[in-house]
């Protein structure tokens, strides 16, 4: 009898989406759809000044609108041919690291745990496992005291702007991110200790493809380039290329387009990440992955939750230093002035869940004349089905009410942003 | 606190089309989140839990995010039903958002075409971003983008107690000056506070960028002293345009092209 396992309504995700998974001839073939209401960001911006822009698309996702600040502010820079000086990157990438926090901590412990202690939600755990829950929220809400003091709101904060901040945040004010960093560092280690040795479902997917913006030295949040390794061969590309390598395409059971490398999913991230940068982590942090359970490379989506744990014991690090920078050689300006040219720019960053693309070109005046945003949620479709393929695949054995709650429990693994992922481009 | 004869409060969570901010800002509310799920049955909140139901009445359903689909409308209709106390939440949720900040001078049909071309997916049926109001009764309105987790606190604490939320609306300007912060349109940014609710603090103007109004209107708003204000510290009409049409998308046609030199046809799906 051909089996059919569907997920009418996916919870503990950001957005609307559902899955079906369908046997026809004896394989599987998995449909994430996604009917979340289109908002045509793409559209909204065109006509715009470029001063509104960030502001706009940062209306995009809630969770990750650092994320979205970033890309669309380093985009307008781009196009004018502008560059930041280090200190005002640097609370731009604090301004991140918040976001990674507030966005991994909300994943981990508010829509991933429960699932691995068999609870409806994180809020129904407060009596038996009051220090999880704790944890969750101190974790979540580190992140979001340090998005609050650089952008100024805890969410869609709008003193992150192009060409850097309206105001600065004051020399306490670094101090306090200072002592919360610190006040998080036992935290971020239990909870990588923990999301180690969960039992995670076991499913193997080989990546044909797998991308990460490109440093030669380190895990970044942004550059100006792009690694994916794939097909046995390591590329290297510019922001400027990004569209030749990721193609999108429309489908009809998706308000979401679905985007491929060379016609095969490819596989962005939190473990696309630590899989392509595990040699180049700091030596602490290498150590840790050394005694852990998990194994990297892992080809396991399951591991995202584990790979978002290691990110935060890693970034916390980074994000020390760049405070005591910034305390030692205080910016002197809060932003460089911008000046309009017609042209075209790219900003192309990591978000929580992945690669995030945007470009814009504007007319001489600084007006937008066409937009593109290409999200991580919408790169990754392609792969949530060919997971959830294998996964029922492999575990056929399984009545269908189990493969039902494995088959959500996977796609929540990727985090979607649906939200995100719906808004497409002009072809 | 006991509304239900001795029965826990029934609660939802629901969410349309939005970017999930005001839930996330929710979520942020550990100390009310935590008594909550004691003195409440938070039946329905997809975001947070998968244990959710719609079976039977509620007290309270708070909503966040447009109506854009044919989907989120039938779900309005149903939460509208089933529900004593209906809350919009967000600025979405109350004016339409910044999802509908075309909705003056574009059709649905252009705003389709223009991003998906002639392959329009088939899943949903696609609304122009408005309100809930524009569709039932709402019984209260906390706007903001975000909400104001602390608004979203006082209200839930009022309406399990039974009381109405007393929300004054007052221009953000009043909140500037209690905040000694400067004025931002004097010093050089565009800003719409002087037409806008306050009851957010004024956390933009305080970090030095203009208020972009997105809690709306406060109760008596003078547009055109407003266009009169930004056309003489220089900005030109398409600016002033640009600029307002942010969240106030659902409205700037009546409320603010009257005041300016601009030709922008109504959209066809406007007409009539």
């Amino acid at each position: 009898m051909a089996k059919r396992i569907t997920v009418d309504v996916l919870t503990r995700v950001e957005g609307h989406g559902a899955v079906e998974v369908i046997e026809e001839n004896g394989k599987y073939r998995a449909k994430v759809k996604i009917f979340e209401g289109p908002r045509f960001y793409e559209y909204l911006v065109v006509g715009q000044g470029f001063e509104n822009i960030p502001r706009i698309v940062s209306r995009i996702c809630g969770i990750c609108y650092v994320s979205h600040r970033t890309a669309s502010a380093r985009a307008v820079e781009d196009a004018f041919g502008v560059e930041l000086p280090q200190e005002l990157e640097a609370l731009r990438r604090l301004a991140n690291v918040g976001a990674f926090f507030e966005s991994h901590g909300l994943h981990i412990y508010f829509l991933a745990l429960p699932d691995y202690f068999g609870y409806g939600s994180l809020l129904e755990m407060a009596k038996d496992y009051p220090n999880l829950v704790e944890r969750g929220f101190k974790i979540k809400n580190g992140g979001v005291e340090i998005m609050k003091i650089i952008a100024g709101k805890n969410f869609h904060g709008e003193n992150l702007i192009a060409g850097g901040l309206a105001t600065l945040p004051t020399k306490d004010e670094l101090k306090r991110i200072r002592d919360l960093l610190e006040e998080l560092k036992e935290d971020t280690l239990e909870t990588l200790h923990l999301v180690d040795r969960l039992n995670h479902p076991r499913l193997e997917v080989e990546r044909e493809y797998q991308m990460a913006v490109y440093n030669p030295h380190r895990w970044c949040f942004y550059s100006d380039r792009l690694l994916l390794v794939g097909e046995g061969e390591e590329t290297i590309f510019t922001k400027k290329e990004y569209e030749i390598f990721v193609e999108e395409e429309p489908v009809e059971y998706s308000t979401a387009k679905q985007s491929r490398v060379k016609g095969k999913p490819v596989l962005v991230g939190p473990l696309a990440r630590v899989n392509l940068y595990r040699g180049k982590l700091s030596e602490e942090t290498r150590r840790l992955l050394k005694e852990a359970k998990t194994v990297f490379p892992s080809a396991n989506p399951f591991h995202q939750n584990v790979a978002r744990a290691v990110e935060l014991v890693e970034i916390r690090k980074m994000a020390l230093q760049w405070v005591d920078e910034l305390l030692s050689d205080y910016p002197k300006v809060p932003h460089v002035k911008l000046k309009p040219r017609k042209g075209r720019g790219f900003g192309v960053v990591e978000a929580p869940r992945g690669t995030l693309y945007h470009t814009y070109e504007f007319d001489e005046n600084g007006y937008c004349t066409n937009a593109n945003i290409i999200t991580p949620t919408a790169v990754l479709q392609t792969s949530m089905e060919r997971d959830a393929q294998a996964l029922v695949e492999l575990h056929s054995d399984k009545s269908p009410s189990e493969l039902k709650f494995m088959v959500e429990r996977l796609i929540r693994s990727y985090d979607p942003c649906i939200s995100c992922s719906v808004h497409m481009f002009r072809l | 606190m006991s509304v239900n004869n001795g029965k826990k409060p029934r609660v939802g969570i629901m969410y349309f089309t939005s970017c999930g901010g005001c839930q996330c800002e929710i979520l942020t509310l550990k100390g009310l989140l935590t008594q909550l799920v004691e003195l409440v049955e938070l039946a329905y909140f997809p975001m947070g839990s998968s244990n959710n139901s719609l079976e039977g009445e509620f007290d309270i359903m708070f909503i966040e995010g447009s109506v854009s689909t044919d989907h989120d409308l039938e779900m309005l209709k149903l939460a509208r039903e089933k529900s004593k106390i209906l809350v919009a939440v967000g600025t979405c949720a109350c004016f339409g958002g910044v999802q509908s900040s075309k909705n003056a001078e574009a059709s649905l049909d252009e705003m389709l075409r223009y991003v998906y071309g002639d392959k329009i997916p088939k899943i949903v049926k696609a609304l122009k971003a408005k309100p809930l109001k524009d569709y039932v009764k709402v019984d209260y309105e906390l706007p903001g983008c975000p909400v104001s987790g602390k608004e979203f606190a006082l209200a839930v604490q009022y309406l399990l107690n039974r009381l109405d939320p007393f929300l004054p609306k007052m221009a953000v300007c009043y909140e500037c000056k209690q905040s000694q912060t400067p004025c931002r349109l004097k010093g050089g940014n565009m800003c719409v506070g002087s037409i806008s609710n306050a009851g957010c603090g004024a956390p933009c103007t305080s970090k030095g960028t203009g208020c972009y109004g997105c809690r709306g209107d406060h109760e008596d708003p003078n547009y055109k002293e407003l266009v009169n204000l930004f056309r003489q510290k220089g900005y030109g009409d398409r600016d002033i345009y640009n600029f307002v049409k942010v969240f106030r998308g659902n409205y700037v046609r009546e409320k603010l092209l009257p005041y300016l030199n601009l030709d922008i046809p109504e959209p066809s799906d406007q007409r009539g």
